[in-house]
């Protein structure tokens, strides 16, 4: 054990190491957090919740903050585990019940930050190749890691605290300096064993190990954090225009292009998925509202013969992409006057949609009274596709898009 | 010396459960111990809400699933991962062992940094093959995309790397006796 931590002992492999990239990471980690628990409480909202409705595009830069956070932790995870890697090697492997706990900990940790970032990525492009659902595990492995984070920061709070800025910690680099580049880790291994090598296939191994050149410990650690800089601009970089306007243009690696679909909005559910084409094409549909008991129902003519708004407010997915987009229809506060709806109800949306965790949401008193938010009945300038939602879908400031209801067909007040 | 040298390198970064490092005062010491202890008794108490969800929102025949994949995970990082990337960086640090280390390390910065974003493309490639849901998904040809970022990283690493070693040259081929260097 001790030969493996030696033979993988590097400049870069340092606790100020560790703790520079670790508070990256952990940032990114409190950040997928906080944006993952606004988009889950936008979804499933406690009976208390109320959201903010502006800036319009709030949603658009959390949920796109949480797959741009979540896809940089890959080039940091990495960094980190790389930079901690020996410790696996710890000799003895277990001290007791304490320190069994803590690596049992670290392994669950490292264990379900990989899976949660992978099935985060792959999500993103709706693509489930494995077997749970991934909705509620991703939320769940999301409380799992927080605490396994603040177990990790409390346990090696003394590192943290000693290694955390540059000037507490030039002595130590210095220390690990002259492990890897005087080999005095070497010298400590032929003082315990005596010189036996090379012997054996482990020893003809390190021996390998020991006579290859060794790069000065600061070019080593300066492109190492030079390294993971490039590598987590680039991955961001070449993803984040899926919903980062400016960087569009560099846009290689994002599962959405901006502009591309029905209309120059790209799609999420097609009408195929929800069983819709037929309901939402028939020469019968109405739009249903029912308020305290009273019906009433709107043709799609209605709708157009009452007063249109029009909006600019972006479609913005849980899967991290978004598109702003022009829309034209009747405001639903105009809606809710006409039917005497109480100012503070709040409102169901029912979609054609019959199956679907999304054909049936709720919609709380603030995005109802909001002036920006619409039945609306077109979409850039046309009369809206029947994949974003024909003949009328809801769209609504800073809300998730499955949460903009398409392909509407009631709406009832609480 | 050389023995706390040791330690203090390889053992350093992690047993956090040790005793605090020397050098600090046993206050600070008793301090640190309540706010580990603090931050320790939340985090337990976050983990078991963490499990208490998971289980209460997934079926039980399926958790067998999620503890695979985090066993795999560990497993597919620290056995095939983890070794395989020890063993480019000791054969790239042979291989150039007559250049100078700058060159090393932006070699492998950028076999690194090609070789990260590989890992966040190539996954968009395959699930191509699998039919995305609707032609808005997974609009792009990720495969010449990831080619060209090879060919332009290939291209910035060489030259970065040309222009390191020239300037590494430069002051020994000004002198009239380098059998030094």
């Amino acid at each position: 054990m001790y030969e493996s931590q030696r033979a993988l002992a590097s400049p870069v492999r340092n606790p100020r190491m560790a703790t520079v990239i670790g508070r990256l990471l952990g940032a990114a980690f409190l950040i997928c957090f906080g944006t993952g628990l606004y988009s889950h409480f936008l979804q499933e909202p406690l009976d208390w919740m109320r959201f903010a409705t502006r800036p319009e595009f709030l949603y658009q830069v959390t949920q796109g903050t949480h797959i741009v956070a979540g896809i940089a932790c890959f080039p940091l995870l990495l960094a980190k585990l790389y930079i901690v890697f020996p410790e696996l090697f710890a000799y003895p492997p277990v001290r007791g019940l304490v320190h069994f706990l803590e690596r049992a900990s670290i392994a669950l940790f490292v264990g379900a930050s990989l899976v949660q970032i992978t099935i985060g990525l792959l999500n993103t492009y709706q693509w489930y190749p494995w077997p749970f659902p991934f909705r509620q595990v991703h939320f769940a492995l999301g409380w799992v890691l927080i605490g396994l984070l603040v177990i990790h920061i409390g346990v090696k709070l003394p590192v943290i605290t000693r290694y955390w800025s540059k000037s507490t910690s030039a002595d130590d680099d210095h220390l690990v300096d002259a492990v890897s580049n005087d080999r005095s880790a070497n010298a400590e291994a032929v003082r315990l064993w005596g010189p036996s090598r090379p012997g054996g296939v482990t020893g003809r191994v390190l021996d390998y190990i020991d006579a290859t050149p060794r790069v000065a410990g600061g070019v080593s650690r300066r492109g190492f954090l030079t390294t993971v800089g490039v590598a987590t601009t680039a991955v961001v970089a070449l993803t984040a225009g899926q919903t980062f306007t400016p960087l569009n243009a560099v846009n290689l690696f994002g599962p959405r292009k901006k502009g591309v679909g029905q209309q120059g909005v790209p799609v999420n559910r097609t009408s195929e998925q929800a069983l819709v084409a037929d309901a939402a094409m028939a020469a019968g549909w109405t739009l249903t509202l029912a308020v305290a008991g009273t019906e009433r129902s709107f043709t799609r003519s209605e709708l157009l013969a009452l007063p249109q708004t029009e909006v600019r407010l972006p479609i913005a997915c849980v899967e991290g992409w978004s598109q702003m987009a022009s829309w034209r229809g009747v405001r639903l506060r105009d809606l809710a006057d006409l039917m005497d709806a109480a100012p503070d109800s709040s409102f169901r949306l029912i979609s054609l949609e019959e199956r679907g965790s999304f054909s049936k949401t709720q919609m709380g008193r603030e995005y109802v009274r909001d002036p920006l938010t619409l039945v609306a009945l077109e979409l850039n300038g046309e009369t809206l596709d029947l994949e974003h939602g024909y003949p009328a879908r809801m769209i609504a400031p800073g809300r998730p898009g499955v949460l903009q209801t398409k392909w509407l067909s009631r709406i009832e007040a609480i | 010396m050389t023995a706390d040298a040791g330690s203090a390198g390889v053992n350093g970064t992690g047993s956090g459960l040790n005793p605090p490092p020397a050098g600090i005062p046993a206050s600070t010491g008793r301090r640190m111990r309540g706010i580990r202890l603090v931050l320790v008794g939340i985090g337990v108490l976050l983990l078991a809400w963490g499990a208490f969800v998971l289980f209460d929102s997934v079926r039980l025949t399926r958790i067998p699933g999620v503890a695979l994949w985090i066993a795999a995970a560990i497993v597919l990082h620290d056995a095939i991962l983890a070794p395989i990337v020890f063993a480019l960086g000791l054969a790239l640090r042979r291989v150039g062992r007559r250049a100078t280390g700058m060159v090393i390390a932006i070699v492998q910065g950028g076999v690194v940094v090609g070789s990260l974003v590989s890992l966040v493309a190539v996954p968009l490639i395959v699930a191509e093959n699998f039919a995305p849901a609707n032609p808005t998904v997974l609009p792009l040809n990720y495969g010449l995309n990831l080619g060209i970022f090879w060919i332009v990283l290939a291209l910035v690493t060489a030259a970065l790397s040309v222009g390191v070693f020239l300037r590494w040259r430069q002051p020994v081929a000004a002198l009239p006796d380098d059998s030094g260097r």
